[in-house]
């Protein structure tokens, strides 16, 4: 505690000493003008500038020195220079907060997904009630949690649009591959409960001897098995929902990549798919007009 | 010392065998693979009689014409109507020509992005409407037959409904018209399916999207077993084409128009409106009960894209008494394309047009006759009147007993499930 209080101390008399040392330093850096060439008004090339640039130059530099002055001033106020201390302080603090939670959800998702590749093999033939979404829903829900929002942070300035369509770019391209990745381990289950199911299976024909020369049988047995998971799965309302979902998510990602590429056509003297999506509206409501109108005539 | 269980010598004597057969199968693959295939598809000549936009109408004509009426084929807007003429000898339209049958057919084409906005009125109140005024024309009769396919043949009932006046007989192969079942995988996905949202970034619905969807329906068969039969058959000179051949059909896949695949996806398979009479085209309501012409409704028993319980339900709701079911133990594409039903499908639909134009024929000779004796006697009059109506109970008719018999070919045809 002590210590703690010593190290402040220290700390508040270095601050001290170099605001005083940059305030004097600016109080003479103002002075110093008086004494340039530029400063001595009987001088010609002076009245050339007499009112001009270095007159005005000076004097900003004056006022900023004057400023900084003032402002050294007050966080040398024993009261400012604590405050300043004590944010200072929870600085890091705060990151190493932001750090620990990263870290805890990251140790946490990796449990979890240990957990989950060892219960793997555990899984029940022809049944996929127990799919395994948390996995992914995790690495999700670790992306939205402490990645997304830094993309969401509002853009500023006058390429704020820009810069915007380029995070929505980057999130939306990660969603998709969290969703795909997703869809591709659901079409990789069948094949592992059916290399499971095949090996019980030729273990047991060992066991009685019933050995096959022939790989045919083997291969015909394997396709089978594989078949009859695969129907089990694409049945499965976790099928179904997964494959919205990459649909989904491919059709929001292709959106934020062709805003991108209007942005980049708009710049060349190429049409973008929105311009000609009216042109083809246009032509295909005049045909459709003109159609009417020449079976009127016949009519 | 204890005999083993597994004679190992065997295996491996068997495993050597096997290396030897897969160094001379491999030879001899390489000899198929690298000397010229013949994979061509349609071949059967034809001429392109009327071109509108992307859309064009093949004309087919065979040798020798003798069925009274041209028969307009329309294909779905899923992959190309050159299934119908795969490769000789697996033909559609050479087994209907050689039964003297004059065949119009749809080609689709490649819709573009400019297609985006074409809904399903502009294909069936535009596009078939035009054509088949076209057919009219060029054969100076009224009526003309029509056949659809699969989601052509949605499109055909729609159009049959519309105009009935157009029509004289109504073909449906494969043709989804109840989307209220569970049966088939592309009913359960497309029932809570955000497809339609790729349209806003694609315009139209991409044809390798709607591939990969369909590969996805059995991708231990399609994706894996198919091609392990490739590879051990590709010494096969005939195998490899013809297998090149469905390869070459099956990605040749257009893109759907945008508003077409909406439509279709939303009134159709999530709202089940045609089968209800409900579905709407530009404010006309496509009424089942108005398709009174004769009905042949071919489906097959183990197709897995559109199954019995989407098609089975049409007879039963048209306005038509003249209906008949057949369903084929077959799928998809194989009522088509299998050399089973080469022998089967077309020349069961060439007969059952000719028994209507028979039947017809027989109608106006009648009616003829009921005229001219209504001259000399109106008591005979009301007399052939009544044997008109009795006439009517035979096929081609109205009657409770055409039903039975429709029954019946159902049972026959093993659909009794």
């Amino acid at each position: 505690m002590d210590q703690n209080k010593q190290n402040n101390d220290d700390m508040q008399g270095m601050y001290t000493a170099w605001t005083k040392f940059m305030t004097d330093f600016w109080k003479d850096f103002g002075k110093t003008g008086a004494g340039t060439p530029f400063s001595n008004s009987d001088d010609k090339s002076s009245a050339k500038f007499s009112g001009g640039i270095f007159e005005k130059t000076q004097k900003t530099m004056e006022s900023n020195a004057r400023l900084f002055q003032a402002m050294a001033s007050m966080f040398t106020k024993p009261e400012n220079l604590s405050m300043f201390f004590q944010t200072t302080e929870t600085l890091p603090e705060f990151m190493l907060n932001v750090a620990q939670q990263s870290w805890e959800t990251c140790i946490e998702s990796g449990r979890r997904w240990s957990d989950r590749a060892s219960a793997m093999g555990q899984t029940d033939a022809y049944n996929f009630d127990d799919l395994d979404h948390e996995t992914f829903e995790n690495i999700r829900q670790l992306y939205e949690r402490e990645v997304q929002k830094y993309l969401n942070i509002p853009q500023l300035g006058l390429t704020r649009g820009y810069q915007e369509k380029i995070n929505r770019l980057i999130d939306k391209q990660t969603l998709f591959s969290t969703t795909l990745q997703e869809f591709m381990y659901l079409f990789f289950v069948p094949i592992e409960k059916s290399h499971g199911i095949m090996q019980e299976k030729i273990e047991q024909m060992v066991e009685d001897g019933e050995i096959h020369d022939d790989y045919k049988q083997y291969y015909s047995m394997w396709i089978k098995i594989l078949e009859g998971h695969y129907m089990a799965l694409l049945q499965s309302p976790e099928y179904t929902k997964v494959m919205n979902k990459t649909i989904k998510s491919l059709t929001e990602y292709k959106k934020a990549k062709e805003e991108i590429l209007t942005d980049v056509l708009q710049q060349l003297p190429v049409p973008t798919n929105h311009d000609m999506d009216e042109l083809y509206k246009d032509l295909y409501l005049l045909k459709k007009k003109v159609m009417d109108l020449s079976e009127k005539i016949k009519g | 010392m204890s005999q083993p269980k597994i004679a190992v010598d065997l295996i491996l004597k068997k495993l050597s065998e096997e290396t030897e057969k897969l160094k001379s199968h491999t030879r001899k693959a390489s000899e198929v693979l690298l000397n010229p295939l013949n994979s061509e598809l349609a071949q059967t000549p034809y001429e392109i009689v009327y071109e509108e936009d992307r859309v064009k109408l093949k004309y087919y004509r065979p040798k020798k014409i003798t069925h009274k009426r041209p028969l307009l084929m329309v294909y779905a807007l899923i992959n190309r109507e050159t299934m119908l003429d795969l490769q000789p000898g697996r033909s559609v339209v050479q087994n209907l020509m050689d039964d003297g049958v004059e065949i119009y057919m749809v080609d689709w084409g490649y819709p573009t992005r400019k297609d985006r906005y074409v809904t399903i009125d502009d294909h069936v109140n535009g596009y078939i409407d035009r054509m088949v005024n076209l057919i009219r024309e060029r054969s100076g009769i009224e009526k003309i037959n029509l056949m659809g396919i699969c989601m052509g043949g949605a499109f055909s009932v729609m159009y049959s409904s519309l105009h009935p006046e157009k029509i004289k007989n109504l073909i449906t192969t494969v043709t989804p018209t109840n989307f209220d079942t569970d049966k088939g995988l592309l009913h359960i996905w497309m029932k809570s399916s955000g497809a339609e949202s790729l349209l806003d970034v694609h315009g139209n619905m991409p044809g390798d999207v709607m591939n990969l969807g369909f590969l996805l329906l059995n991708p231990a068969r399609l994706m894996i077993d198919k091609y392990v039969g490739f590879f051990e058959n590709m010494d096969k000179k005939q195998f490899v084409e013809n297998f090149i051949r469905m390869e070459k059909w099956i990605f040749d896949s257009p893109d759907i128009p945008g508003a077409t695949f909406k439509q279709f996806i939303e009134d159709c398979y999530k709202k089940n409106l045609l089968i209800q009479s409900k579905l709407e085209l530009d404010g006309k309501r496509v009424d089942l009960k108005k398709i009174t012409m004769p009905l042949l409704n071919i489906y097959g028993k183990y197709d897995h894209l559109v199954p019995p319980e989407a098609c089975e339900l049409l007879t039963k709701n048209v306005g038509s008494d003249d209906t008949e079911d057949m369903c084929l133990d077959t799928g998809h594409i194989g009522i088509y394309v299998s050399s089973k039903y080469q022998k089967e499908f077309a020349p069961k639909i060439s007969s059952w047009l000719k028994k209507r134009e028979s039947d017809s024929k027989k109608k106006t000779v009648q009616k003829k006759t009921a005229s001219k004796k209504s001259v000399e006697n109106k008591t005979k009059k009301q007399k052939i009147e009544f044997a008109k109506s009795k006439s009517a109970t035979a096929p081609g008719t109205h009657s409770g007993r055409q039903k039975k018999a429709t029954k019946g070919a159902k049972i026959a045809s093993g659909r009794k499930q």
